[in-house]
């Protein structure tokens, strides 16, 4: 006989909503759209892949009483699991006929299966692989404020994926998607890893936030020895894998612009109300949008934040702020403002440009860790 | 050799060959001459092709015996007594060289009886020389026989081409005239048979259901009176007549006929006005069907450039020009309706078989008019009581309200529409939103750029990069900065708003593709064509599944179009299948 094992529901509940984004949707190889269920020293290992740039392992405390392995359907099985009562359930392998038997409560199931050998090996982490450990809360945080501005579109593979760069001291990520950047630095303690610069998919590292590992625990960054187009996020009970993004990265301190002769001083939140009002109306116009800068002699200054359509009409909004350097009226597509400005923390943000057609930056006041470039529009000839 | 004055027929013989140039040629002058005498009967015959005879009668002013021999002799013209009266012509002719013309070039008959006088003359005229001038007796009008043509310049009447054509040159010319003149009852019988004959009730339409046949006219438009066009900075200029529909094409341009204050004219620039107006709405290579007539104060003009007057000078060509491509153009935006769909049969939708039984109505009614009038007595026109253009509504100007229903083949757009079904081709209307959003972007100067976070090196064969070069400055019109960077490779530093979303490398090559290989319809300009190119290459493509959503935002941006019915290569973006067609396919309608 195969495996029996048993579960509390909502542990392998949890378990497989983790693994079951890595479910490869339209994928030709049937086993991709199973989820593999297997014991492994005396605990439950959940797995499923893309093959691609997902795969994801979860660990579900288990009673094991006969070792074996399965994999069954993940949407069947997942979309039972959550309708079943929070009591045990048990697991059952019929060998013989692929078929894994089910029972909670007044409830059994059986569900066909594919033999466990053709599911594809997962990645896990060895003693000789280099790993970097990261504190979880930074790394996620890291990732909401940077992968977003990764491409959504491949016309250049390389800008769909995040930058990570570990020099000794700090790890960088940073993304572009050929209009606007973001960078962020974070200072590590421990220097355990040799130096390293990889480009991962930005949709991995966007689940790899979402699973959201506990706060004080550590994300090891794993390199596997034998498969250098790979990179493994290890955490407690969860392995998360990717294939790497093999182009080279644009050189992004190049694109940050080291002078700047405007400086403005702003309200994060009223910004990015303004922002908002006006993309109702620039949405209509390539999501274009004019900021005024404006510096009053002896006071604080305005910034005007404008739209027009020619469909639907036009807005201002008025904002306070600290401006240094000269008046300037400089225009971006305004989705790439509101973007950012929904991922920074702090009260203020500063925005530092210099001309119409030169790059501005936005950075959380007082947070050199960050910066985000935005390239500007202009009406040609 | 001594230098000598030429005999006045040798002169008249040379003079004729400019103007006689064919047989058609004498038609077309004693038909104008017809015409300038205000006649609304007007009969031609030819035999032997034009060669052996051609006869005009007419029943117009006439000329007085008296006057007949004059009438024959060179620059002798009633139309004309100074040279200022050329600025103020109404009539067609006004050299006076015609009739003297084809006299010295065959045997002519001439048979007159002036308004309102008692007797009438015949005079014969052979090579010029006057052989017999006697008084007769005939109705009011001309009757002009000219027999022999060329039979005294040999060399003539060798170059003249076979009979058919000849035959259909004259053929041409006489339907062209009925068009321009459909007050006038016009017959045409070539070789003892009756090829055209005409109402003259003044409706148009009805000269071309008769020269085209109902299929033609069928899919042609009334272009709108122009009267609100006029402004006070311009003369006025008023375009009438028919156009084709773009689903209505040929392969060539001989079937646009112009005429300039009812002067038949082939005039390019004119013909370039009309073909202008189709700009995106017809393929490549195709030209449309049309009759243009174009109505200008007579000072605006010179006709004194050819002998043959196929040529106008105006004063202000600009002017005219853009009068009739704004006329023709509206006219088609405002009614091309959608192609039709059809099935194997083609059923007509209501629109069409309401104007279709208005139009063999109308041919029935020509008819019995016809039997009425067969024993020679010259009636008057009918009265214009009918007004022809109270027919069918007119089409919408924008697309029907549509109601997605699905897509197919991750291509087509499945709707719904008040009228029964509509196709819709996903890219080629994506095309044709993208092209009037960037054409209205470009007429403001407002094309948005973006600057690119990194510029794009793009590495280019010899040829793109030479074509690049000599384009910097197009290409930045349309929002490409472009730079040099090493030998064969450019630098894209920014891009037009529109292609962000794709890869910009890729809308580079797009836009300087086109400016390779000309792949727009009919005469755009260079810029035209990159921005077609350039909508072309970002433009949802087929293949691509699309959400109702993005369809129904599709279908939306689609009606704000001015031309939504084709892409800009011409293409249709939708068909139609009508509720109608719907029932008479399923045996719902008309199996009772």
């Amino acid at each position: 006989m195969g495996m029996r094992v048993s579960t509390p529901q909502d542990n392998l509940s949890k378990g497989l909503s983790i693994v079951s984004r890595a479910v490869g949707s339209r994928s030709n190889l049937p086993v991709l759209s199973n989820v593999l269920i297997a014991t492994d020293n005396g605990r439950l290992r959940l797995a499923a892949t893309n093959l691609n740039d997902l795969g994801i392992v979860s660990w579900v405390a288990a009673s094991v009483e006969e070792d074996g392995a399965i994999t069954v359907p993940a949407r069947t099985l997942n979309d039972l699991v959550n309708t079943l009562s929070p009591e045990r359930v048990d697991l059952e392998v019929a060998v013989r006929t692929n078929t894994l038997n089910l029972n909670c409560g007044a409830m059994t199931a059986q569900i066909k299966g594919i033999d466990a050998q053709e599911f594809p090996i997962m990645p896990e982490p060895t003693d000789e692989d280099q790993y970097l450990p990261v504190p979880a809360q930074l790394l996620r945080e890291t990732i909401k404020m940077v992968a977003f501005a990764a491409a959504r579109q491949d016309s250049r593979p390389v800008l769909t994926g995040v930058l990570m760069e570990y020099d000794g001291q700090s790890l960088t990520m940073a993304a572009a998607d050929g209009f606007r950047l973001a960078v962020r630095e974070m200072p590590l303690a421990a220097e355990s890893s040799e130096n390293f610069s990889l480009v991962v998919p930005a949709k991995t590292l966007s689940e790899l936030e979402r699973i959201g590992a506990n706060e004080d625990e550590d994300v090891y960054i794993v390199l596997p020895k034998d498969r250098s187009q790979q990179v493994l996020f290890h955490m407690n009970n969860v392995d998360v894998s990717t294939q790497l993004l093999g182009e080279e990265f644009p050189n992004f301190r190049q694109i940050v612009p080291q002078e700047t002769t405007t400086r403005v001083i702003l309200d994060t939140a009223s910004l990015l109300q303004a922002c908002k009002r006006a993309d109702i109306f620039a949405r209509e116009a390539n999501h274009t949008i004019q900021v005024h800068i404006q510096p009053q002699e002896g006071m604080a200054g305005v910034v005007r934040v404008s739209a027009t359509s020619a469909e639907t009409g036009e807005n201002e909004g008025f904002l306070d702020a600290t401006i240094e350097g000269d008046d300037l009226s400089i225009s971006f597509n305004v989705r790439y403002v509101i973007d950012v400005l929904n991922v920074i923390q702090s009260e203020s943000v500063e925005i530092l440009t210099s001309r119409p057609d030169k790059p501005g930056i936005i950075r959380p006041l007082g947070d050199s860790t960050y910066t985000y470039v935005i390239m500007p529009m202009y009406t040609g000839r | 050799m001594t230098i000598r004055i030429l005999g006045a027929d040798v002169a008249n013989q040379i003079a004729a060959g400019e103007v006689v140039e064919r047989p058609a040629s004498v038609v077309k002058e004693l038909v104008e001459n017809a015409l300038d005498a205000r006649a609304n009967t007007i009969s031609v015959t030819s035999e032997g092709a034009g060669r052996r005879l051609i006869e005009v009668a007419d029943n117009g002013d006439g000329i007085p015996a008296d006057e007949l021999h004059l009438a024959f002799q060179r620059h002798a013209t009633s139309k004309i007594s100074h040279i200022d009266d050329l600025n103020q012509l109404y009539t067609l002719g006004f050299r006076g060289e015609a009739l003297a013309s084809i006299a010295s070039v065959s045997r002519t008959t001439v048979i007159s009886r002036a308004l309102g006088e008692d007797i009438s003359g015949r005079m014969l005229i052979e090579g010029g020389h006057i052989l017999v001038n006697e008084p007769t007796g005939a109705p009011q009008g001309t009757m002009i026989t000219v027999e022999n043509l060329f039979y005294n310049t040999p060399a003539r009447l060798k170059f003249l081409k076979k009979d058919a054509t000849e035959r259909q040159h004259i053929s041409a010319l006489v339907s062209r005239y009925a068009m321009a003149y459909p007050q006038v009852r016009f017959s045409l019988s070539q070789e003892g048979r009756e090829v055209l004959r005409t109402s003259g009730n003044g409706h148009l339409e009805e000269v071309l259901l008769e020269v085209f046949g109902l299929e033609t006219v069928q899919q042609m438009l009334p272009i709108q009176s122009q009267a609100d066009e006029r402004r006070p900075d311009r003369f006025p200029v008023v375009v009438n007549g028919h156009i084709g529909q773009p689903s209505l094409n040929r392969a060539n341009r001989s079937q646009i006929t112009v005429f300039v204050n009812g002067r038949w004219v082939q005039d390019s620039s004119l013909t370039y006005a009309v073909v202008q107006a189709y700009h995106t709405m017809l393929m490549t290579g195709r030209y449309p069907v049309a009759v243009v007539l174009i109505d200008v104060p007579p000072h605006e003009i010179d006709i004194n450039v050819h002998p043959t007057k196929a040529q106008v000078r105006f004063r202000r060509p600009e002017v005219v020009f853009s009068a009739v491509q704004r006329a023709v153009r509206r006219t088609l935006v405002d009614h091309t309706p959608v192609p039709q769909l059809s099935l194997g049969s083609s059923w007509g939708s209501p629109d069409w078989a309401a104007r279709r039984d208005r139009l063999t109505q109308v041919t029935t009614q020509r008819m019995t008019q016809l039997g009425f009038d067969a024993d020679g007595t010259m009636i008057d026109p009918p009265d214009d009581d009918d007004e022809p253009a109270t027919g069918p509504p007119r089409p919408r100007r924008n697309l029907p309200l549509l109601r997605v229903v699905g897509q197919i083949g991750a291509t087509y757009i499945v709707c719904e529409g008040p009228s029964g079904l509509y196709l819709i081709d996903q890219h080629a209307a994506h095309e044709r939103i993208l092209y009037e959003q960037f054409s209205a972007e470009r007429a403001n100067e407002q094309i948005m750029i973006q600057e690119l976070l990194e510029p794009v090196v793009i590495d280019l064969i010899p040829e793109h990069m030479d074509l690049i070069n000599a384009n910097v400055h197009l290409l930045e019109q349309v929002g490409f900065r472009v730079e040099t960077f090493g030998r064969n490779s450019v630098q894209l530093r920014a891009v037009p708003v529109m292609v962000a979303q794709g890869d910009p490398a890729e809308a580079l090559m797009a836009a300087i593709g086109d400016i390779e290989c000309g792949d727009m319809p009919m005469e755009a300009t260079a810029e035209q064509k990159m921005i077609a190119r350039i909508c072309k290459q970002v433009a949802v493509k087929a293949g691509q599944v699309l959400s109702p959503q993005e369809m129904q935002g599709l279908i939306r941006q689609l009606e704000a179009c001015e031309a939504p019915r084709s892409c800009p290569h011409g293409r249709p973006t939708l068909l139609h299948l009508s509720a109608e067609q719907l029932a008479k396919e399923f045996g719902r309608l008309g199996a009772i």
